[in-house]
């Protein structure tokens, strides 16, 4: 265990774990209400990446910037960097990492003499060409995050970022109703209408599209590398017949994979701020990163990690995930990030029920993201008559 | 003399209760009505007053009217079906048969277990690929493909229905139930030596009866239902689209996960009005059924 090994090496630090409530959601609260009442009761925390901007807009967080040389940033994936950077400064390093990636049937591909897609096209002609041939009414094209809640926001930036779209400009500006925002939604609703994906994947979630593509009922699936140990376990009914490839692109625009995965950062009322930047450098070392991968099979965000040979005979997946994750783009790193998702799982989920069109559903999500983003200018305009 | 002395102070009396209600509830009331009067953004240091613009946005958001809807739907067609067939079942269960005893705690049975549990259970019931549900209709050839329960806009409010009347059924059961015993016997031997039918005897004799029973279990279910959480939450979580998020659960998220909250204060303050009216109308209609009998 890497606290220990910490204890260990530093006897004269008294370190107390504190473990909190396994729900995402939760934890949020738990972080919230302790910070926002000014609770030092902990000095390092794991964050969520989407929470990074939030909490350092707040002043939850240590800025971190002094304490990491360029030249040591260099040696981390670059998504979760961009993650916890927020006006220019960094203000938590990154533990490890997740990010989309598409699994899919090699022995079915193969039978059909199909490679693994890098385009949403090629995987929907390469559905339709094993669906057709198999002739099996069990088996499906296409399992992936489609219940409302974050995941499928997840699913759908893959798609949007596909054709080229955004949720925001660079300049901040909406992009929802933009057309290549629309193209890619309007993909993702017909992959249903088409019959390459199931009815079911509009309450599908990680683990139910996981269950289906392991019992053997879907070609493709999109999912987060954990479920890779998983589908080649002893007892799979898909062991040694599944692929893994990067998230599709377009014609126009390669593939982008959401970033996921979680950081470490600095309380900023800890009154020990230099013994918790020792814990904090501590685990995200290569050498922590490395065994983490090995025990857990969490991805490390070091690129030394992923090109260690020790590392990489302990976890042969380490270098096939290498490439598919590197691409890996955040989601909006705002710090209303939280208000705009709540409001994206909504209008994602009723394009893709058929409820609304794409085109009506951003337009209705962009009226709804102006007021919040209304919050944040009526803020700023505060602030400056303040001063 | 003495009984004099204790009316001199009734004040006295009453203080612990009217404290304890100050302290729970009203107090808790006004500083939600205050917070929805105000923009409070902790964690982004925004903290200021917005007048009644909260009540403005609430009526222009699509969302607040999809979710009343919903919980609308939801009360009327949960209350109506958990209280007919609740009649049913007591009517049922009031009748003399082997193991009564037994049967009566079996059917009480969903009432005790957690909701959420009793949720979680469903969810597996819909399962479209596991679940028993599906397997059933598709084993006597009702439906020819897997229906997604959980999933299509339109079923799924109907999916948490059922689940919410198959766990509070028993609860109507029991009041009811408590109702038919309190009917004389001597009314039941007088319908038989007139020669009564069982129709007549329930329409004129045992339902007027139970009627100050049936409208106590209406108004229980009814706020209950208004304020419908659990059960939806746990089987869908509001979605899809959603299609089955009730003032509840809009509220939570507003305040509790989007943290945003004045605004989800003004949402509660208005789901606390419109309990308000429902109950005051129910009491209304009860008093004018009691004073009928």
């Amino acid at each position: 265990m890497l606290l220990d090994q910490f204890r260990a090496a530093h006897p004269d630090i008294h370190l107390r774990e504190e473990v909190l409530p396994s729900s995402s959601d939760q934890q949020h609260l738990f972080y919230v209400t302790n910070l926002e009442a000014g609770s030092s009761d902990f000095d390092v925390f794991a964050l969520d990446v989407i929470w990074i901007p939030e909490f350092a807009r707040a002043g939850w967080l240590q800025d971190v910037t002094p304490r990491v040389e360029p030249a040591a940033l260099a040696d981390f994936v670059t998504g979760p960097v961009d993650a916890a950077t927020h006006a220019g400064r960094l203000y938590a390093i990154p533990w490890f990492l997740d990010a989309g990636v598409l699994y899919y049937r090699r022995d079915l591909l193969d039978k059909y003499a199909l490679a693994p897609p890098r385009t949403w096209s090629e995987l929907r002609n390469a559905a339709q060409i094993v669906m057709r041939g198999e002739a099996n009414p069990r088996l499906t094209g296409f399992v992936w995050q489609g219940k409302q809640y974050e995941g499928l926001v997840c699913v759908a930036l893959e798609f949007i970022r596909a054709y080229g779209g955004e949720v925001f400009s660079r300049d901040g500006e909406l992009q929802l109703a933009q057309p290549p925002t629309i193209a890619g939604l309007q993909h993702l609703r017909d992959l249903i209408t088409a019959h390459i994906s199931p009815p079911v994947v509009t309450t599908t979630d990680e683990e139910t599209a996981r269950h289906i593509f392991g019992r053997g009922e879907a070609i493709f699936m999109r999912n987060w590398p954990y479920a890779w140990r998983l589908l080649n376990a002893e007892g799979s009914r898909v062991r040694g017949r599944v692929g893994v490839t990067a998230i599709p692109g377009s014609d126009t625009h390669s593939g982008v994979p959401t970033l996921g995965g979680w950081h470490l950062g600095i309380n900023r009322l800890s009154p020990q701020p230099d013994l918790a930047w020792q814990l904090v450098a501590f685990l995200t070392s290569t050498e922590s990163q490395r065994q983490l991968a090995i025990t857990s099979g969490l991805k490390p965000t070091r690129l030394s990690v992923y090109t260690d040979p020790q590392a990489q005979q302990a976890d042969p997946s380490l270098p096939l995930f290498f490439p598919l994750l590197q691409r890996a783009q955040p989601r909006p790193v705002t710090p209303f990030y939280l208000m705009a998702s709540t409001i994206l799982q909504s209008e994602l989920s009723a394009i893709i029920t058929g409820l609304k069109s794409a085109e009506a559903a951003m337009d209705d999500a962009e009226r709804q993201l102006r007021r919040i983003l209304a919050l944040d200018r009526g803020e700023a305009s505060h602030a400056s008559t303040a001063k | 003399m003495r009984q004099r002395q204790s009316n001199d102070h009734p004040v006295l009396f009453v203080l612990p209760a009217l404290s304890l209600m100050l302290l729970v509830a009203v107090y808790p009331l006004v500083t939600t009505f205050w917070l929805s009067l105000r923009d409070e953004f902790p964690i982004f240091h925004i903290s200021r007053f917005v007048g009644l613009s909260h009540y403005v946005t609430l009526w222009n958001d699509p969302r607040f009217w999809q979710s009343l809807a919903n919980t609308a739907y939801f009360t009327t067609v949960s209350v109506f079906a958990e209280v007919t067939l609740g009649l049913g079942v007591a009517l049922l269960l009031h009748q003399t048969f082997p193991a009564r005893g037994l049967i009566r705690g079996l059917v009480l049975m969903p009432w005790f277990i957690p909701t959420v549990v009793a949720a979680r259970l469903w969810e597996w019931i819909y399962h479209p690929h596991f679940g028993v549900l599906n397997a059933l209709l598709l084993y006597s050839g009702l439906i020819t493909t897997e229906l997604n329960w959980l999933g299509h806009p339109t079923l799924t409010l109907h999916a948490a229905i059922v689940a919410d009347v198959w766990k509070t059924m028993p609860f109507a059961v029991l009041l009811i139930l408590a109702g038919l015993q309190t009917v004389p016997d001597d009314l039941y031997r007088a319908t038989r030596v007139d020669g009564a039918t069982a129709v007549q005897t329930f329409w004129h004799i045992t339902l007027p009866w139970i009627i100050p029973a049936v409208s106590i279990t209406v108004v229980f279910r009814t706020l209950d239902a208004l304020r419908v959480f659990d059960v939806v939450y746990v089987l869908t979580g509001g979605g899809p689209a959603n299609t089955t998020e009730t003032l509840s659960i809009y509220t939570y998220r507003l305040s509790f996960q989007t943290l945003e909250f004045g605004y989800g204060a003004a949402l509660a303050v208005v789901t606390f009005m419109i309990i308000l009216v429902v109950s005051l109308f129910l009491q209304f209609l009860l008093r004018l059924v009691s004073a009928e009998r």
